[in-house]
């Protein structure tokens, strides 16, 4: 079974553009902080494809590796997001991303 | 080896800068220690290598393959050995003098990095490391005078030396890069085989530039304005200063570049001439000091002046070798005269002095015998390089240069002589309230002061003898493969032969003495010596206690104007152009401010907005420009 | 070929609906179908080992986190729009901006030489035999020899983050050194009060 032969690159980079700027929509339009997070996993995952993509296609597994990588901090990022999140969420009694706007200059 | 040399002088100076606090008066044996050693590894160096093709360590390379690197030759050996031995005394005496000053560690830190410095200049193998040595030296100089920094006087002579010597160093960069530019190195050796195809413009203005830089550093005439004033240092500084280092790197250039010299004639002139003239000048400016210091400061000047006259007209052994003495005696004079100060809690004037060698005998004997060999006489060391100087104006065809030089000798003769009657004979009139240096309660013995001074006594004596045989002379053959091209430019034989030029020298020098010793040391002299030495003061022409005016001369000729440019800027330019620059600034700044705060809104998602944004811009570039391959 | 296209349409569906959904919890159900068909078009890529972390890792525990983070706050949608939207017209310009760089990426795309990557090289081995490209060995071999540096580092960056969650998420923490620093003296060490901090209302917009 090799699906891949039979479909080009460009169409998994094109998948993987799609997914990745749906994602940066989700954070631009929302203000609720855990789907702002999860728009952000969905372009640390729209990135991964497209570099499985590449390793895929030349063959080289670096991007398999590097997809690796990505996985581990994108778990780092979203813990430490996570924690953030609860700490506001402790202190001021809500979430609201619009309403926490304490780096205002 | 050569590394050791170099740095552990350095190291001294880093660990007491750092530790310094902890150190305290322990600092001024370590400062010694590191002085000493290194004293111990040249010698250890020279003994197991030799000098004669020259040890060379490269030290690494730059752009383009210059290389830098470490060199010893006879020249830098003779220098190097000054430096660290000669040096190296004056720190251990220091470590009495300067027993109970508050910063002892601070002071042994900028000794170690003056020698450091020093060191730098004398060993590199190429222009660039002498200009950074010259420069550091200047710098350390400025540390060093300027260290009483609490006393204006000190700071105001500090920065004056400071001053003078950056425009030598500025001459000396000049002539750097009209070198480079014309052979295409930095390197001692390239540049010399070289010099013969620069053209003579080319050669004489590399020659003057570099004299310009000499006579900065070597307080040649009219560059010479600092070195009284930096006096305000502590005395063991100003022994260093005149004897072992700074003033004598004039010396060393000239020595260096006898290539170029020796290619141009109009350059030796030049020289030849203006270190005459000092020496002169020096000498008369000598006569009208009542300060013990500053009489020997203008004696140094003096004799630098013999020096730059020597190596100027191509008697470079003669000129070197009357450095290396002027190093024993020079800083024997001053060390003794320390003695004196230092007992006498900062008392520097002679008239207050009187009658010393009978309270101070050691530092009376060290004062003598500094004396004779300062006036050269026969069998002290100043003679033998004395004579060798005057009489190498002769052998180079100066007979005008040859009379300066021996008219210099006899007045050396009296204002040394004059200095050393009216401090040390007649009644004592020293008074019980002193001020100027600081008095410091001693706990060090009175032997760690003496010893120095006892054993420069031997080199005062000593040195010179390694010179007795003419051209076969240790002296001479040590030096001979530095100075190979030496008497390219020698016309003809001298009218007289060296014993008569010796016998003129001595006659002067008599002279010299009998005057001084009429006017100040016969005992009718002594028994009224107060009225006369004030009525003398009273009568002392104002061109000589203003040292000729000079310093008056610069401040009209440069200060002033510069001073008026300067108002002239903060009247009209500032106002329209740099504070209106600043004020059109602050309004743009204003608006920039006024745009960003509605872009710091706190908003997360505004944010994002812009970052999106950026990647927009990123995109747009790569999609229209094309990934680069 | 026909599988790709299932999976793509059934990606940016599950992806469209993560953003789009009322609630939170609903976006997480959506992101977990949107990974297990992500975890599927990995394998399709040869990448095994990293479709069933996909699931094992993305899929189940970092959701799971996000879960439980919901349930710490709150079911409801209350903490999290309190105040008025203060960008009400986002939604039309964030999608002509994203509509934007898809334009300039495809534009790019298509100009770019990409397409000299050969369309079909075949496997080395077989799919799922020991040391075919992108086979749990395969790829194990890779991370520990030639990229063992960044694995290292990864490991790295994950304590860091372990520390700081914990840092974090003991709220009395940060206030007692924020004490401690504006005390000056380190040895002036007072014992770690629970209280809370004081709410000010200024401090909320």
């Amino acid at each position: 079974m090799t699906p891949v032969a039979s479909v080009a690159l460009v169409n998994y980079i094109g998948l993987s553009a799609l997914i990745f700027l749906i994602g940066v929509a989700g954070v631009l339009t929302r203000r609720n902080p855990l789907i702002m997070l999860m728009a952000i996993e969905l372009m640390w995952n729209a990135a991964n494809l497209a570099m499985l993509a590449f390793a895929r296609a030349w063959l080289n597994n670096a991007g398999q590796v590097f997809a690796f990588l990505v996985i581990t901090v994108a778990a780092a990022e979203a813990a430490i997001a996570l924690a953030i999140v609860l700490i506001t969420f402790r202190r001021t009694k809500n979430v609201d991303v619009d309403e926490i706007a304490s780096l205002s200059g | 080896m050569l590394y050791t040399i170099w740095l552990l002088p350095l190291l001294g100076a880093v660990v007491l800068w750092v530790l310094g606090p902890q150190l305290r008066e322990r600092g001024g044996i370590l400062g010694s220690a590191a002085v000493g050693l290194s004293f111990f590894a040249t010698l250890t160096l020279y003994r197991a290598a030799g000098t004669t093709p020259g040890v060379h360590v490269p030290l690494g390379s730059w752009i383009g393959g210059f290389t830098f690197g470490l060199m010893m030759d006879p020249l830098s050996l003779i220098w190097v050995l000054v430096i660290t031995g000669v040096g190296g005394l004056i720190h251990v005496y220091s470590i009495g003098y300067m027993a109970g000053d508050r910063a002892v560690a601070r002071f042994f830190a900028y000794m170690n990095f003056f020698v450091f410095a020093m060191l730098t200049l004398v060993l590199s193998d190429n222009f660039v490391g002498l200009l950074v040595g010259w420069g550091l030296v200047g710098l350390a100089s400025y540390f060093l005078i300027g260290f009483w920094f609490e006393r204006p006087s000190a700071v105001a002579a500090a920065r004056k030396a400071f001053v003078i010597n950056v425009v030598g160093d500025v001459g000396l960069m000049f002539a750097v890069f009209v070198l480079f530019s014309h052979t295409g190195s930095i390197a001692y050796t390239d540049v010399f085989a070289r010099v013969r195809d620069l053209a003579p413009p080319v050669l004489l203005t590399a020659c003057i530039a570099i004299f310009i830089g000499c006579a900065a550093k070597s307080a040649q005439v009219p560059l010479h304005t600092w070195l009284p004033d930096a006096l305000e240092g502590p005395t063991p500084v100003s022994a260093l200063i005149h004897a072992a280092t700074m003033v004598t790197a004039g010396v060393y250039l000239v020595a260096r570049c006898a290539p170029l010299w020796d290619s141009s004639s109009a350059a030796r002139e030049l020289v030849g001439t203006i270190g005459a003239v000092t020496a002169l000048a020096g000498a008369i400016l000598g006569i009208a000091q009542w300060d013990i210091k500053r009489v020997l400061a203008y004696s140094t000047m003096s004799q630098i002046g013999y020096m730059i006259m020597g190596v100027g007209v191509g008697a470079y052994e003669a000129g070197v070798l009357h450095f290396f003495t002027h190093a024993f005696f020079k800083a024997q004079l001053f060390l003794a005269a320390g003695l004196a100060i230092h007992a006498l809690a900062g008392e520097q004037d002679i008239r207050n002095m009187g009658g010393l060698a009978r309270r101070m005998p050691f530092a009376f004997w060290g004062m003598l015998i500094g004396t004779l060999s300062i006036c050269g006489v026969p069998f002290f060391a100043g003679f033998y390089s004395k004579d060798a100087v005057i009489y190498g104006e002769l052998l180079d065809g100066h007979p005008w240069l040859y009379v300066l030089g021996v008219a210099t000798a006899g007045i050396t003769a009296y204002y040394m002589f004059r200095m050393l009657f009216i401090a040390f004979f007649g009644r004592d009139r020293t008074q019980t309230e002193h001020h100027g240096e600081p008095a410091h309660a001693s706990n060090v013995p009175d032997w760690v002061m003496q010893v120095p001074v006892a054993i420069l006594m031997v080199g005062t004596i000593a040195a010179g003898y390694l010179d007795i045989g003419g051209d076969n002379s240790i002296w001479s053959r040590f030096l001979a493969p530095d100075f190979a091209g030496e008497n390219l430019l020698r016309t003809g034989a001298p009218q007289i032969s060296d014993m008569v030029s010796s016998a003129v020298v001595l006659v002067a020098v008599v002279l010299g003495f009998g005057l001084a010793y009429l006017r100040y040391g016969a005992p009718a002299a002594l028994t009224n010596a107060p009225e006369r030495l004030d009525r003398e003061a009273r009568t002392m022409p104002p061109v000589l206690t203003h040292g000729y005016f000079v310093d008056d001369l610069i401040w009209a000729l440069f200060v002033r104007p510069a001073q008026a440019l300067g108002m002239a800027f903060g009247r009209f330019l500032d106002p329209v152009l740099i504070d209106g620059a600043v004020r059109d600034t602050s309004f743009l700044a204003g608006v920039l401010g006024w745009i960003t705060r509605r872009l710091e809104n706190g908003l997360v998602r505004a944010y994002a907005v812009t970052i999106v944004l950026g990647v927009a811009c990123f995109v747009a570039y790569y999609a229209f420009a094309g990934i680069p391959r | 070929m026909t599988l790709f296209w299932l999976l793509a349409v059934g990606l940016v569906i599950t992806s469209l609906l993560t953003v789009t959904a009322r609630r939170p919890v609903y976006s997480v159900v959506y992101l977990i179908a949107n990974f297990v068909l992500l975890a599927i078009t990995y394998v399709t890529l040869s990448a095994e080992f990293l479709g069933v972390i996909q699931v094992i890792v993305y899929a189940s525990a970092i959701l799971m986190l996000f879960l439980f983070v919901m349930a710490l706050l709150s079911t409801s949608t209350a903490p999290f729009s309190v105040g008025p939207d203060r960008l009400p017209g986002i939604v039309g310009p964030a999608v002509a901006l994203v509509a934007v760089i898809f334009g300039l990426l495809v534009y790019g795309v298509t100009r770019t030489p990409l397409l000299i990557v050969p369309r079909a090289q075949p496997v080395s081995a077989a799919p799922g035999t020991a040391n075919a490209f992108g086979s749990t060995s395969d790829f194990g071999a890779a991370l520990m020899t030639t990229h063992l540096l960044p694995f290292e580092v990864t490991a790295f960056v994950l304590m860091v983050a372990v520390i700081g969650v914990v840092m974090l998420a003991s709220d009395a923490a940060p206030q007692a050194t924020r004490h401690h620093a504006r005390r000056r003296g380190p040895r002036t060490r007072e014992p770690i009060t629970r209280e809370r901090p004081a709410l000010e209302k200024g401090s909320v917009r």
